[in-house]
């Protein structure tokens, strides 16, 4: 075929339209300047000025999050580029299909330290899944393809490529593969049948099984098959954090979220299982504690599309390698039916005296905003969060129905993640509900992108936790350091005029009777609404596991100790 | 169990391959002993050789990890029993002038070879595996070493060799 020779800004932006891309997030800069010239002729392909690089990095991630497809970001050279990287970092921690763009200094000019010249390339190595630095345009066609295909496939996770100005610039006839071809990335398919059916054999063994379900299960999209999993083997299903979703909260065997602020039944099951299945899930520290006192009991197996997590940080006895579009439902074919009486016994037990539980001792406390924001939308909504004491209040109390609805920073613990992420996932899906469930900390780290929310009209629902701390840190210093609070306390600006100066609607909540209203008047209101919901400040999250220590050492909620305790969130039938 | 592994790794040579390769090693904190990267048979790609101290364990992340880099085409932990293992040094020994036939001893025992001679200097070179180099180094020390250069490790599977990935067609291709 003959291709008319068209200019690597060209090459590019056909990528992105080969692929499907609607949106995309960045910045411009001195370098990256042909790409933008060239935008202005792909009008099928928006592009959302953000005010800071790092969203516009955290606003792909939140389009992929809710969708499952590539989210793209650009910036320019030098401080475009590294603005980028905790983006970059927040994604490949949690395996985010993320596409980055950078422009680089001329090619004749890498290594001469030019204005705004960064090895970006080399700075990115460790937190992507992999990146180029094109310095001919005849390779681009191909890079663009390969970069969203290994993005999108496998693990995934951020891909960058890196282009410098004469790049953009030059003319190639070089066509877009029909294919990518890459020796020796293989994307993994079936398990053999015997590990499936080991693994079958093994749970059918079982008296005591649990599932912990992680987002594998979301990005495979094979959350259906955990449910009918549950029901044939009549198995509890609990989810690591960024499992959230892969089951839907209600269903009779959800126990929920367990690790350091888990749900107390789920942890303890976990404890008392003989047998352990991690699907898609990487048994990080905050889920398994102390790795030498996780699951004492169990033996475990585990079902991973990424060999280097078999074994990484527990002892595994089996497992099942590859995608689990292959491997979740020949596991389900494989199972028995059974019932599992005595078992659920004990863990309706645990439920019933361990619930999570909203005090009412008169004082407006953040699970309250949780537990009203989850009535108010019918667990509908598109969750994100920042990172913090909220974050763990959302994970336990809001009742995902589905997977791409929860957003959050699980594996970086990146601060300022909810706000932008939530933008990303409001540009992706515009006929969702997206509630950015943020701290007064991290809220303040982006919250100048309320001005793109404000031009963009964009419907995003802001619910500011307002407990004028840095509430998690203040938590580890009241649990762990003698309750010396060394700068975790923090002043707040005036919510009201800083909404008022960007133009975006606005409500003050400070009792739960007002909740309702309030809520309700962000959801109606057209356009980005902040709700400034003022909380108690000294709250604590429990249950606990500290940081290095064993699941078994839960702290309790002292509250749950207290008569005035009244269990309102029991996921029990 | 600590021990010291060979592994080899072909790659595919792009922009940053070794850079990714290294930064691998530091950030999961393998124990890297050394490091060989060259030519193969295949215009566009390189074998490395890599010396890894670690237990079976970090062994297994560090191949997996490795195998997981997408310009990594293949990952092998060479077996000592079934492999030949090859390492280059080149000495360079002062104050010579007397001594000249002891160390002319010296290297015959080892294989080596005087590759300059200056009036009071010789370099030599000498190849074998890393311990009987290490040996050769030893046994010169009553001389005058002044500067040694070492390839780090070289190595060729003998036995149970797996066709290579670059001739096998089938292994070519991953269609999107
Ligand atoms: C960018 C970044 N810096 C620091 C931290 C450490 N950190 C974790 S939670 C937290 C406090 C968050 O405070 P806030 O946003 O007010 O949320 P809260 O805990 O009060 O709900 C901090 C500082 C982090 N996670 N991210
Ligand atoms: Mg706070």
């Amino acid at each position: 075929m003959n291709m008319e020779k068209r200019t690597g800004s060209q090459v590019v932006m056909e990528a992105l339209a080969r692929h499907g891309v609607d949106t995309i997030f960045g910045y411009p800069g001195g370098v990256i300047l042909p790409l933008y010239d060239e935008m202005l002729k792909w009008p099928q392909i928006d592009h959302i000025l953000v005010r800071h690089e790092q969203c516009a990095a955290h606003m792909a991630d939140g389009y992929a999050r809710a969708t499952g497809k590539v989210g793209v970001c650009l910036g320019t050279s030098g401080p475009g580029a590294t603005n980028l990287v905790t983006g970059i970092a927040t994604a490949i921690m949690d395996s985010v299909p993320m596409l980055v763009l950078t422009g680089q200094v001329n090619s004749w000019a890498i290594g001469k330290d030019a204005f705004q010249e960064v090895d970006i390339q080399g700075i990115t190595i460790p937190i992507t899944k992999h990146n180029y630095l094109v310095t001919n345009v005849d390779d681009l066609p191909y890079v663009m393809a390969e970069a969203f295909y290994l993005a999108n496939t496998g693990r995934k996770g951020p891909v960058h490529v890196d282009i410098p100005k004469d790049v953009f610039q030059a003319l190639t006839d070089a066509p877009f593969p029909e294919t990518v071809h890459r020796r020796g990335y293989t994307i993994p398919g079936a398990a053999p049948l015997t590990d499936i059916e080991r693994a079958a054999e093994m749970l059918n063994q079982a008296e005591r099984p649990i599932a912990i379900a992680g987002a594998g299960v979301i990005w495979s999209e094979t959350a259906p098959f955990i449910r009918q999993l549950a029901e044939k083997a009549d198995l509890p299903i609990i989810n690591s954090l960024l499992g959230l979703g892969a089951i839907d909260r209600q269903d009779p065997r959800s126990l929920g979220m367990m690790g350091m602020h888990g749900e107390a039944a789920a942890t303890i099951a976990v404890q008392e299982a003989d047998l352990v299945i991690g699907i898609g899930n990487r048994f990080d520290d905050r889920l398994t504690g102390k790795t030498s006192g996780f699951a004492p009991k169990a033996e475990i197996i585990h079902f991973d599309i990424d060999p280097t997590e078999f074994g990484k940080c527990v002892r595994t006895m089996h497992v099942v390698p590859g995608d689990l579009t292959h491997n979740l439902p020949a596991f389900v074919e494989a199972v028995k039916p059974a019932k599992r009486k005595t078992w659920w016994g004990e863990i309706r037990q645990w439920q019933a005296e361990y619930p999570l539980v909203v005090p009412e001792d008169g004082r407006f406390l953040a699970r309250h905003v949780m537990k009203g924001l989850n009535e108010c939308t019918g667990g509908n909504a598109i969750v994100s969060t920042d990172v913090g004491q909220h974050q763990m209040w959302a994970a336990q109390f809001y009742q995902f129905k589905r997977p791409y609805q929860w957003l959050s920073s699980g594996g970086l613990g990146t601060m300022g993640f909810g706000f932008p992420a939530a933008m990303g996932a409001k540009f992706a899906c515009p006929d969702q509900e997206v509630w950015a469930i943020v701290g007064d900390g991290g809220f303040q780290m982006t919250l100048q992108e309320l001005q793109t929310a404000f031009e963009c009209k964009l419907d995003v629902n802001i619910a500011l936790i307002n407990n004028g701390y840095l509430g998690m840190i203040r938590q580890w210093q009241e649990l762990f350091y003698d309750d010396r609070q060394s700068h975790s306390s923090m002043g707040n600006p005036d919510y009201a005029k800083l909404a008022e100066a960007y133009g975006v609607h606005f409500v003050r909540c400070d009792n739960a009777a007002d909740l309702p209203a309030a809520v309700e008047a962000a959801r109606t209101t057209k356009g980005p609404s902040l709700v400034e919901f003022v909380v108690a400040m000294e709250e604590n999250v429990y249950p606990m596991v500290a940081a290095g220590a064993s699941n078994d050492n839960l702290i309790m909620d002292p509250a749950l100790a207290r008569s005035d305790a009244e269990s309102l969130m029991g996921a029990q039938p | 169990m600590k021990s010291q592994h060979t592994i080899q790794a072909l790659v595919q040579n792009e922009a940053g391959t070794l850079n990714r390769l290294v930064s691998l090693f530091r950030r999961r904190g393998f124990n890297l002993a050394s490091l060989n990267a060259g030519d193969c048979e295949v215009e566009g790609f390189s074998r490395v050789t890599l010396v890894v101290n670690g237990d079976d364990e970090v062994l297994q992340q560090c191949v997996g990890q490795l195998q997981k880099l997408i310009d990594v085409v293949s990952v092998d932990d060479l077996p000592f029993t079934a492999s030949v293992m090859r390492e280059l040094a080149l000495i360079h020994l002062t104050g010579v002038a007397n001594n000249r036939r002891e160390i002319l001893d010296l290297l015959a025992v080892a294989d080596g070879k005087i590759v300059h001679f200056g009036l009071d200097s010789l370099t030599v070179e000498v190849s074998g595996d890393a311990k009987s180099i290490d040996r050769f180094i030893a046994m010169l020390g009553p001389y005058h070493v002044t500067e040694v250069v070492r390839t780090g490790v070289v190595g060729l599977r003998t036995e149970n060799r797996i066709p290579s990935e670059l001739a096998s067609p089938t292994f070519a291709a991953t269609s999107a």
